[in-house]
Order: structure tokens, then sequence, then C-alpha cells
């Protein structure tokens, strides 16, 4: 059972699928930490929606140049990096410039770009396009569609995303930590944070032709709160986010091989979920199983205590 | 003699959030060498104005300088402490590394830490009775240990003035004594303190010059000069009465 597992990665379809999953899994895990303690959560939830409105728009422009290569994830993604930013910076705007919360701004800014994106999508099904099969498939992702190239891509950015985070570690982290003793010591808002976003807008785009608009969310918030339980060691969180997004991935891919019709990006999803909760049950110290026993024990010793001082007076 | 005898200075200084002011017109002479408290009522511009001191609050007009300097060429030798509830206290890191955080602005941009910085570090826990706790997660401590913690990390590069933004915020009695105690040990090695204080009864106690503030400045200069009925009425007028004040009711 254990070997003919494994033995899928001798497939070569498989193999590519699970190398792509596996490194998604790991880029997104790692940066989605910092999205995570900036409580920046939802901002990737909205990157992801708001990028089909950049991978139609995408799609339509090269198609006026060249069909052939339209579809392609070297052009549409760059659609969906300038859209995705551009929505986040949209929404931080509303804030500043109304009297909107934060929450509000997200939920508008998604909602807004995710129609524009459904939008395009429909004037591209019947529009004078010849190579739109697929395309929707951006929504709800399709492991089994990723290509050798498409690999190259993935390691591509999120090579260049692990490179900013490994340059400027002790910058983001401090940043992350303190905003306002950052500045204080010289580093500059207005370097860090378009930094420390586009590091969130890598790690969401890379997963969109593989795990889909809707699910990717799931790659930058479960690992990273998977990993919160385990160590309180930020150096730690990021490894360990990491390798949990990167085994879920490959897990998630052998699994649905296994399993045959069942969706890839789904099967991953629910291993990072069961990673996740795993972790908030059974984790030293945080755990909901440790803090209730330690609780049970501490109110027993009162009880203890109270009756034991009740016999005395 | 010119005005970098002057710790910190600022010049006519006014900001705003929007279009509401929330300092007015700011003139504070902070001479080397003292322990100044601001003082005023919620909502008086306490903390803005240390952020303005050093550029997080933008200046709407008027200047600020350390020692003749602008904040971006003085900023090696001022050292910041936070208000405690401004940071997240369940971030992963520990006390050692936060405080290790304080020689960050030395290192400079893409430069780690080294040997030299973990002597620094270990010497300003030593400072603050933190020794012991290097390790700990800084969720697990206590409103006192959090404060040293930031009063370390503020010590670690050795600056020449300290902004203090409510160092006593939630802080047990021990604590309290301990951040005084460094505070006064700073004051007789020639540093410049300024601290964000809410508590009336200790300002004689803790301080030697004082700022009065109310979105302008009420008066600012020597505790024994400033620290009058008359000057605390202008300050909290239509505020708390704070009868506590070195136990007499003045009003």
């Amino acid at each position: 059972m254990v070997v003919e597992f494994f033995a899928q990665l001798g497939d070569h379809t498989v193999r590519i699928v699970a190398i792509g999953a596996t490194v998604i899994g790991f880029v997104a895990g790692s940066l989605g930490c910092f999205a995570y303690l900036r409580r920046q959560s939802l901002l990737g939830d909205v990157v992801s929606h708001a990028s089909l409105s950049g991978i139609t728009l995408a799609f339509i422009l090269a198609s006026l140049f060249a069909d052939t290569v339209a579809k392609s994830m070297i052009v549409l993604i760059p659609g969906a990096i300038v859209i995705g930013s551009i929505a986040m910076l949209f929404a931080g705007a509303v804030v500043r410039r109304t009297k909107i919360k934060m929450d509000t701004a997200l939920a508008v800014t998604l909602a807004l770009f995710f129609g524009g994106g459904i939008t395009l999508m429909r004037v591209i099904q019947t529009g004078p396009f010849t190579d739109r099969q697929g395309l929707d498939s951006y929504i709800f992702g399709q492991a089994a569609a990723i290509t050798i190239a498409d690999v190259y891509a993935i390691l591509a950015l999120g090579a260049i995303a692990l490179v900013l985070l490994a340059v400027f570690w002790k910058e983001f982290k401090l940043y992350t930590f303190d905003e306002g003793f950052a500045k204080s010591k010289g580093f500059s808002a207005r370097v860090l944070e378009p930094l420390l976003l586009s590091t969130i807008v890598i790690a969401v785009v890379i997963g969109l032709k593989a795990v889909g608009i809707v699910l990717m969310i799931a790659f930058v918030i479960a690992p990273p709160s998977a990993a919160r339980q385990w160590t309180h060691r930020l150096e730690g969180m990021v490894l360990l986010a990491g390798g949990v997004g990167a085994i879920s991935g490959l897990l998630g891919t052998l699994t649905s091989g296994m399993l045959g019709d069942v969706p890839t990006g789904p099967v991953i999803v629910l291993f990072l979920t069961f990673f996740a909760v795993m972790s908030l049950f059974v984790a030293p110290k945080r755990g909901i199983v440790f803090r209730t026993v330690r609780m049970r024990r501490k109110r027993r010793q009162l009880i203890a205590q109270a009756q034991l001082q009740g016999e005395t007076t | 003699m010119s005005s970098t005898q002057f710790a910190c200075e600022t010049t006519r200084l006014t900001a705003a959030y929007g279009d509401e002011p929330v300092l007015r017109d700011v003139n504070v002479q902070v001479p080397q060498g003292v322990v100044m408290g601001i003082v005023g009522p919620n909502g008086a511009g306490k903390t803005t104005l240390l952020k303005a001191l050093i550029g997080l609050m933008p200046l709407l007009s008027g200047s600020v300088h350390f020692f003749g300097q602008s904040y971006r060429r003085a900023r090696s030798r001022i050292g910041y402490m936070p208000q405690q509830r401004s940071v997240d206290w369940d971030f992963p890191t520990t006390v050692f590394d936060a405080v290790m955080m304080g020689t960050y602005g030395s290192l400079g941009w893409f430069k780690r830490p080294g040997a030299a910085e973990r002597e620094r570090t270990e010497h300003a826990l030593a400072e603050v009775e933190m020794t012991e706790l290097a390790d700990r997660q800084i969720g697990e401590l206590s409103g006192g240990q959090r404060q040293r913690t930031f009063l370390a990390r503020a010590l670690v590069e050795e600056p020449d003035v300290y902004l203090m933004d409510e160092p006593f915020q939630g802080v047990d009695a021990a604590s309290e004594k301990a951040i005084v105690t460094v505070m006064h040990a700073l004051r007789e090695r020639g540093k410049t303190i300024i601290i964000v204080h809410h508590d009336l009864t200790t300002v004689r106690g803790y301080c030697d010059w004082l700022t009065l503030l109310r979105i302008g400045v009420v008066a600012s200069g020597p505790v024994d000069k400033v620290f009058t009925e008359a000057n605390l009425q202008r300050t909290y007028e239509r505020d708390q009465v704070f009868c506590e004040v070195g136990g007499f009711c003045p009003w």
C-alpha cells in the first residue's frame, strides 16, 4: 500500500503535479506566516479573488498579440500579480479616505474584483477567443493540468519570494513585531510594506492554477496556524509552516492519485486542515488538550485547598 | 552657547489628524541629564508628541532637534520605548530575541546580529534584571516583565536620549521600582529621559523636569516651577479633579 502510494511518483505527470504542489505548499505556507502574524490573512483571500480580473484581463490582452501563448502561466500570473496588488492598494485607500473599516473594505474589494473577473470570463467565453478552454479552471483549480513550464514558473516565483524573505529577514521580523520601533530605527515602511505585501501576493498567485482562487487561501492560512502552536520562534514557525504546506501538497497529490477521480487541490486542503486542527488540539502548552488538562488539575487543587481551609476553621 | 546644549528641542511644533489639531505650537527645551515627564489629560497629545519627536507622526509645521541635529542624523543617539499595548505579545519570539532587536538600528539594512550584538543584549538584560527570563516566550511575561523587556531593548544601543511612552503602564510595584532605578542611574550618567507619565503623585519623585501638555504646552521647565496648583488646574480644567496631588486638594 505504502509502496504503491509513493510508486506513483514514477509516473511523469504525477511527478510534475507533486513537485508543483509541494513547492506551492512550501512557499505559500512559509510566506503565509507574515500574513498570519500581521492579521492580514483576509488580504490573501482578496488578492486571490481579485486575481481573476487580472488573469482574464491578461488573457484578453495577450490574445490580441499572440493566441498561442495567451493561456500560459507566464502571461496570466503577471496579470494576477498586478491586479491583485491594485486590489490590495484599493482596499487600503478606501480605509484611509473613508470612514469604512478594514473588514468591510476587504469584502467590498473582493466582491468588486471577483465580480469583474467573472464578467470578463463571460466576455471571453462569448468572444472570438480560440484558445479559451481551461481558463475557467483557475476558479476551482486543476492540478492535473499543471505542465512542466508551469512548474518552472512556480519555482522561479517561489525562489524570488524566498530570497526576498531571506534577504530582508531581520527587517521583516522587526517590522512585523513592532512597526513603530522599526520606523524609529530608520527602517522605512515605504520600503518594507510593499515588500511584505508582494511576498503575500506571490504566495497566493503561484497556486492559482493548481489549487484555484477559492481554495488558495487555505494554503496561506492553515500552515501558519498549525506551525504557531508548536514553536515560539519565528524561524521555527516559518520553516515548520513551509514543511506542513509541502507535505500536505505531496500527500494530497498522491492521495488524489490513489483515489482516482478526486480533484487534487481540495484533497490537499483537507490535509492542510487536518494538520491545523490536529495542532490546535494536541500541541504542547497551547493545544486545547493540554490546556484543558492543566485547567482541570488546577481546579482540583483549588477545591482541595478550599476544603482543607474549611476543615481547619 | 548654541542650542546644541539641549538634548531635545522643539520649535513651534504643530501636528494634526486630518483637520483636528493634536499638537499646537509646542515649544519644549529639554536640557541634558534630566528626567522629563510629559503630563496631561487623556487626548492631550502626549503620545503624539513623543511620536512627533521621532518622525512617526508627520508635522504640519515646526521642527525638532536633538543635540542641534535632526532626528535622522541623531537617530543612533535616541532610544524609543513604545507603549506596551502597541505590539502583539503573542508574537513568536523570546525575550532575548526581542531585546536583540534593539541592535538592528546600528546594524542597518541586511547585516545580521553577531557575537558583539549578543553580548550587548546580555548586558542590557542584566541591567533590567531579566537575565533568567532570556529564553522565555514574550507572551508568558507579566506586565512589568514586558515593560522591562522594552526597556532593555532601548538600552541595548546605549543611546543618550530615551523616549518612553507610559513605562509604568500595567506594571507591578517591584517592576516600577526597577525601572525607576534604571532611569535614575541613566540620569546619573548624563543621559536624558523623556517619559509620558500619568501618575501625578510620583511626578516629583521621578522627574526633575516637566511639561504640562494639553494640545498646546501649558507650562514646561523644572518641576519645582511647573508643578503648581494653578498650572495643573489649567491643564486639567473641566477634567477629572486630581485631589491626590501631594496629598492636598487645591480646588
